[in-house]
């Protein structure tokens, strides 16, 4: 399936893949620093093992630097 | 690593290790940050990597300050700015909106209330007065259109302590925010975040900057808010959830208006947060036996400090500060000219404004910080004109109770 990752066009295998493995996957910088958003909806970090990503997302990993951490 | 101290001299896991190894995080007095490619300057701008880009929005060496206030506070998130009423301003522009409503402390620091009453009013802003120690008032003022309930922690110069937690729970049953000044009290004495407040701001000028070093301000998320009930951040929740304020802050308010701590400002205020709780604990001591001294005094014919077992507010500054009171303490004389006599006769407690410096300093409220207010203002806000304002420093106390003793000898 074609997901778009921070704008780009992104082919996995697998037809049903989680947060946590696109995290992995795209080796996000300080993950615990990161806000995770599906179709411009924000996932909450407790979610990322189980939210489901599928054919057609779009995803972004969006940061705000400094002092601040995810929970 | 557990204790407060030991935290804010070692960052703990919160700080970002240095290139180089340096044991301090170097100044990074920079303007801007070189990237390897369009791409990731782009990605930078648009928040899709890691990565400081412009100092105004972000530099490792203010982040590196940031850090270390978050790991002390265990927030959600820290952002640092030019001062406390640029931290105060940022706040209430980012919670609220023209036509919108605060409830606020009606004994307030003199240029919060200017910037409430003279810089905000104009823009749209409402600002409802209330005494914080009868909480009914507080409920009684909210409606739909509050945003935030402001206060702080100890009244600077009224000393007004107020149940910070009973406010909370009366503003949470509304989604309200309950923002708190805690400029006098500093994380070390009050953790906030344990009282249900949702935003601490603070002056880091003042105890943090560790000794009237430099100009800073601070506003901490405590993380326990959940703004997409604050109609100003709904539309920021529904993209960073949790992370709403902060990411409003970063990416919009805080970044446009400018209003940044410069990185020299964050390395002389880091070394200050190293120092605190030693410096904190010194000028508490030395403020509670001035209070007593010049309790005894004839001269002196009130003293107000928390600590003090006559204050109205101990008991209650007892419970929430764990024992200590802070560093400023009020008296009044026979009348302003007595004030001005004494002020005049002191040989080494200095005559500025400013609180929680290393030094001791003195003040008279009324003609200085609250000078821009006509007499009956003045009587509302809690600032007579035969008080003084004593901020106590950290000098052997022995040589501030001489100097205040010469003084009052010559009333």
């Amino acid at each position: 399936m074609t997901i778009t990752v921070n704008g780009e066009a992104q082919i996995w295998e697998s037809e049903e893949i989680t947060v946590a493995d696109l995290l992995t996957r795209n080796k996000v910088e300080k993950p615990e620093m990161v806000s995770v958003q599906i179709n411009s909806k924000f996932v909450e970090k407790q979610d990322y093992k189980t939210k489901k990503v599928v054919a057609g997302d779009e995803v972004d990993f969006l940061y705000f630097m400094g002092g601040g951490k995810a929970r | 690593m557990k204790g407060f101290s030991s935290k804010a001299v070692h960052g703990g896991g919160a700080v970002k290790k240095d290139a180089h190894g340096a044991l301090r995080m170097p100044l990074y007095e920079n303007v801007t940050f070189e990237f390897e490619n369009a791409r990731a300057i782009q990605f930078a701008f648009e928040g899709r990597s890691l990565g400081h880009s412009y100092t105004r929005i972000s530099n490792p060496t203010v982040e590196d300050f940031e850090q270390r206030i978050r790991l002390l506070t265990d927030a959600r998130g820290v952002v640092a700015v030019s001062s406390g009423m640029a931290a105060i301003t940022e706040i209430v522009l980012v919670l609220a909106e023209a036509g919108a409503n605060i409830i606020s402390t009606k004994f307030l620091f003199g240029n919060t209330y200017s910037l409430f009453e003279h810089t905000l009013k104009p823009w749209g802003l409402n600002v409802k007065y209330v005494d914080m120690t009868r909480t009914e008032e507080v409920e009684q003022a909210i409606d739909e259109k509050t945003r935030a309930i402001y206060l702080e922690s100890i009244a600077n110069p009224q000393l007004q302590v107020a149940d910070v937690a009973g406010i909370a729970k009366i503003a949470a049953a509304s989604h309200i925010p309950v923002v708190l000044d805690g400029t006098v009290t500093t994380p070390y004495l009050f953790r906030s975040k344990d009282f249900g407040v949702a935003v601490e701001v603070l002056s880091s000028t003042k105890y943090i900057s560790g000794g009237g070093t430099t100009v800073g301000g601070l506003i901490i998320d405590n993380g326990n808010q959940d703004w997409g009930k604050c109609p100003r951040l709904q539309e920021a929740a529904q993209k960073y959830g949790p992370h709403a304020l902060l990411a409003h802050l970063r990416r919009e308010l805080h970044r446009n208006l400018g209003s940044c701590m410069s990185p020299h400002t964050a390395y002389q205020q880091t070394l200050g947060l190293e120092t605190l709780a030693l410096r904190i604990d010194r000028s508490c001591e030395n403020a509670l036996t001035l209070a007593r001294f010049l309790q005894s005094r004839p001269e002196v014919k009130a003293v107000n400090y928390p600590g003090l077992e006559t204050s109205p507010y101990h008991e209650l500054a007892k419970a929430q500060f764990g024992g200590k009171y802070g560093g400023i303490l009020t008296f009044t004389l026979t009348d302003k000219e007595q004030c001005y006599k004494f002020t005049d006769s002191l040989a080494m407690i200095r005559r500025a404004t400013n609180i929680n410096d290393n030094k001791t300093l003195i003040l008279h409220p009324a003609s200085t910080i609250f000078c821009e207010y006509c007499a009956e203002e003045k009587e509302g806000l809690g600032v007579p004109p035969n008080m003084l304002r004593l901020a106590v420093g950290i000098e052997d106390v022995g040589d501030i109770m001489d100097d205040l003793t010469q003084g009052l000898e010559t009333l």
